[in-house]
């Protein structure tokens, strides 16, 4: 699969509106050439979080719904329950799926439900303005944590991918990046396995994106990649977690 | 005190400071967020107790962990946020503890918008989590009022063992004016010792303290409910506010308006007596209870031909309206549902194309 | 009392509702009035309501460009950054005014924008209004100053006073807040670009007593019962 530089047609012509350097975009676009490699645009239903991907459906050409905040892996699980024959993806960012959807997100990959979640985590509350995530690295700033995070009373960062394997339940947990071009490739191979996985019908399938949100970390794009390369990937390791042949 | 600007928002986290409330429990949520960012800094400074909860399903139960112990306790969020709140109201309305619920409102429903909207009257003033309980509900109409009311919801929430609700628009969370804060306020809490899980050693007492709202003998439940109606009835009886606005004069039409859309009111009915023509509003104050005798009163004027409940929402106090008017007159609905707010001179039209018909 | 003069890519700054945004439009006005080719950029990511996309017509009335969000993110709970604004900051105006948001919080942005500005003179000018919670004090100021300046990665060069209690304002608030921003001057060395005041209240002031100019006021982001432009 080289690069495609043409539109892929689970991409609309919209602009987005994500901000310059966002890696939303980026993500976007590889699930989409996913989308299309597969063939399956005309029978994917994506489900939108609360967080700034929430216009989702403006710039994938597929059906779509829209959660509440946190609810997306239940509205996938009602989704492939009553039509197994569809595929289902949500894309999630790290407060909606880690914070206040942590309840949906765990049980949904434990039951083994048959769909796919794209998880964004850039450490932040971008929608929002800038608060603390559960993923927010010890001392980082947010507007909610004025002084830095102090995990003596918040805790340290949540890692899902470490979080849902130590389920029982099979299925395929991997964490990629895109910040440099020499990742780009292994996400998007990690996107197609996690599809191909609800294809055969066999699991759950997650695939993490550490990813970065230069506008509200108050960083240039390029700080942005450095900083995320520097300081999110040595503690959100890059790999597979699990496996259904495990 | 001198005055000073604040925002809505503000406004009413330092409110709550002031009134001994050292206890903030939130999610962000737009158009509040300025609440917990104010908090996050101010709570440390009082070395009080900020906590950014998982979501709002815990937040509300934090606050009744919290409330259960007699500690003042608040929390604020919009609409989204208050639906999943609405559980725990119940259940501390059941288990009877004193807690501040902030909604500053957001269009709905669903996703909605992140502008003004009225549009949670119903989920406020009806209900919202299950079971017969009752909200005390204010709705401040401008940054003032928000300060004065948050303080007061302390001693009323401790007064009557239960939650209750400033009801703000989003406007009231986001514009600035002057305000002052009241130096003279009380801010200790009531006795608590009969109830709160404050520890048998800290209330020196052998006799243990049960937080809960499980009754599974329907005797002992109708007495708890009867318990809480009396509370409910004391407040119609002794908690009803409102504000009456050129009510003195022979008004040819009654609004009834509340919040930050009765302001607006206000000037268009200041434009209109200008031209000879007088139109009164009765601005409920409290919304739980309802101000039914003045709406009532207000309504039965000589003068005054028809009633209009003017909201930012498709219609929801014009229920109440028209239960209090109890058909003297005809009772209509006026406003906007989707953010906009209706200008004076909009309002102005409507009224007169009811003088017209 | 002179004239401002400001010119060059300006960013207004400073705590949470210190006014910047009606500095912001006032000054465009101000300038344009004066013959002066004016552009503003709303940056304030921060509030949901009461930023200078509210006061958009009257902008483009008196012909000032504005760069906004596109119209349908107008109302959206997101931070859209404009992509025009980095080609602003490139080429500006003969004056460019680039309205932040509050706080550090809200120049955060600043900071994701820093390749623009690079080898730019940029003004960035801290509104102080010392009615303000945190900000009744130099001390505060300073504070505010230290936060914003980290966040941005960018140096305050100028300060505005703009001290008021929106109707309640009275030539005493105005005169304490002239002499807290004259003793912040004074302490960092930072130079005082001009004050605010109303024109109504313009009249009952003896200006005299200010060394710096005096931008006339005239309240454009109002809430809906009152009047824009009084
Ligand atoms: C019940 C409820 N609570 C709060 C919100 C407000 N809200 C919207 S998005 C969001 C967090 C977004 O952060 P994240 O999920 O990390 O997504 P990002 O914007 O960073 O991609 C919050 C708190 C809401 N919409 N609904
Ligand atoms: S706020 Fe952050 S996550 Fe949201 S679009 Fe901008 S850069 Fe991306
Ligand atoms: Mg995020």
């Amino acid at each position: 699969m080289g690069k495609t530089f043409s539109k892929p047609e689970a991409l609309t012509d919209a602009h987005t509106h994500y901000c310059p350097g966002c890696t939303h975009g980026i993500v976007h676009r590889l699930v989409a050439e996913v989308i299309d490699e597969l063939g399956i645009r005309k029978n994917t239903v994506g489900i939108a979080p609360v967080g700034c991907a929430v216009m989702a459906y403006n710039y994938f050409d597929c059906d779509f719904q829209e959660a509440a905040h946190g609810r997306a892996p239940a509205m996938a699980t009602g989704i492939k329950r009553v039509r197994p024959d569809l595929m289902a993806f949500t894309y999630q960012g790290d407060g909606d799926l880690a914070s206040i959807g942590m309840g949906e997100i765990v049980h949904a990959a434990n039951r083994g439900e048959k769909f796919t979640t794209i998880f964004i985590n850039n450490a932040i509350y971008g929608m929002t303005g800038g608060q603390m995530a559960p993923t927010t690295m010890p001392g980082q700033r947010a507007t909610t944590a004025p002084e830095g995070r102090d995990v003596e009373k918040t805790g340290m960062p949540i890692r899902m991918c470490e979080l849902l394997s130590s389920l029982a339940t099979p299925g395929y947990i991997s964490r990629q990046t895109v910040l440099k071009p020499k990742y780009v490739n292994k996400a998007k191979k990690a996107i197609k396995k996690a599809f191909e996985y609800q294809m055969e019908n066999r699991c759950y399938s997650f695939v993490e994106i550490v990813s970065t949100c230069p506008t509200n970390w108050g960083m240039t794009p390029l700080d942005a990649l450095k900083w995320a390369e520097d300081t999110l990937l040595p503690y959100y390791p890059l790999g597979e977690f699990k496996t259904p042949e495990e | 005190m001198a005055k000073v600007l604040m925002k809505g928002n503000e406004a009413i986290g330092e409110a709550a400071i002031r009134a001994g409330c050292k206890n903030y429990f939130a999610y962000p949520i737009t158009p509040q967020s300025e609440v917990a960012e104010y908090l996050a800094k101010r709570m440390p400074e009082v070395d009080g107790v900020f906590v950014q909860g998982e979501s709002e399903v815990a937040v509300g139960y934090m606050i009744f962990g919290a409330a259960g112990c007699g500690e003042r306790v608040m929390t604020t969020s919009s609409s989204p946020g208050v639906s999943l709140m609405s559980e725990a109201i119940s259940y501390i309305a059941g288990a009877r503890c004193p807690a501040v619920f902030v909604n500053i409102m957001r269009g709905g429903p669903g996703l909605g918008g992140i502008l003004p909207s009225q549009g949670d009257y119903f989920q406020a003033t009806k209900g919202g989590g299950h079971g017969d309980y009752r909200l005390l509900v204010m709705a401040p109409e401008g940054v003032q009022e928000a300060v004065e009311m948050t303080m007061k919801a302390f001693d009323l929430a401790e007064k009557y063992r239960g939650p209750v609700m400033i009801l703000g628009d989003g406007l009231i969370g986001q514009m600035m004016e002057p305000v002052e804060f009241p130096e003279d306020f009380d801010a200790t809490p009531m006795n608590n010792d009969d109830w709160a899980t404050s520890g048998m050693d800290t209330r020196k007492t052998d006799k243990r303290n049960l937080v809960k709202s499980l009754f599974l003998d329907p005797k002992a439940l109708n007495d708890h409910n009867l318990l809480l109606k009396a509370g409910y009835d004391r407040m119609r009886q002794e908690e009803v506010r409102y504000e009456g606005y050129n009510t003195d004069s022979e008004y040819k039409i009654l609004i009834v308006s509340y919040g930050t859309m009765s302001r607006v009111c206000k000037t268009a009915i200041d434009t209109m007596k200008e031209e000879g023509l007088e139109i009164g509003m009765v601005r409920p104050q409290t919304l739980f209870p309802f101000p039914e005798q003045a709406v009532h009163d207000a309504a039965a004027k000589e003068s005054c031909s028809h009633v209009v409940s003017i909201e930012l929402s498709m219609g929801q106090m014009v229920e109440d309206v028209d239960r209090c008017v109890k058909g003297q007159r005809p009772v209509t609905w006026y406003g906007e549902c989707g953010g906009d707010i209706p200008t004076p001179e909009e309002i102005i039209d409507h009224i007169k194309s009811l003088l017209k018909n | 009392m002179g004239k401002i003069e400001l010119k060059g890519t300006v960013i207004i700054v400073g705590n949470y509702g210190s006014g910047k945004t009606e500095t912001a439009v006032n000054l465009a006005f101000h300038m344009k009035a004066a013959g002066i080719d004016v552009r503003v950029a709303d940056l304030d990511l921060v509030n949901p309501y009461f930023r200078t996309r509210e006061a958009r017509h009257i902008l483009f009335e008196k012909g000032i460009n504005v760069v906004l969000p596109e119209e349908k993110y107008m109302h959206a709970d997101l931070p859209i950054l404009a992509p025009q604004v980095a080609g602003l900051i490139r080429n500006p105006a003969e004056l460019t005014i680039l309205d932040a948001g509050g706080d550090d919080v809200g120049t955060t942005v600043l900071a994701a924008l820093a390749d623009s500005f690079v080898g730019r003179e940029i003004n960035l000018i801290q509104v102080v209004n010392p009615l303000r919670p945190f900000t009744e004090t130099v001390e505060g100021c300073k504070r505010i100053q230290g936060e914003i300046e980290a966040s941005s990665k960018l140096k305050i060069t100028g300060l505005v006073s703009n001290a008021n209690l929106i109707d309640e304002t009275t030539p005493d608030i105005i005169y304490k807040g002239y002499e807290l921003i004259q003793e912040l001057s004074h302490q960092t060395g930072i130079r005082v670009e001009f004050i605010t005041a109303h024109e109504k209240l313009l009249p009952e002031l003896d200006l005299s007593r200010f060394d710096t100019p005096v931008l006339p006021i005239l309240r454009q982001l109002v809430p809906p019962w009152k009047k824009p432009g009084l």
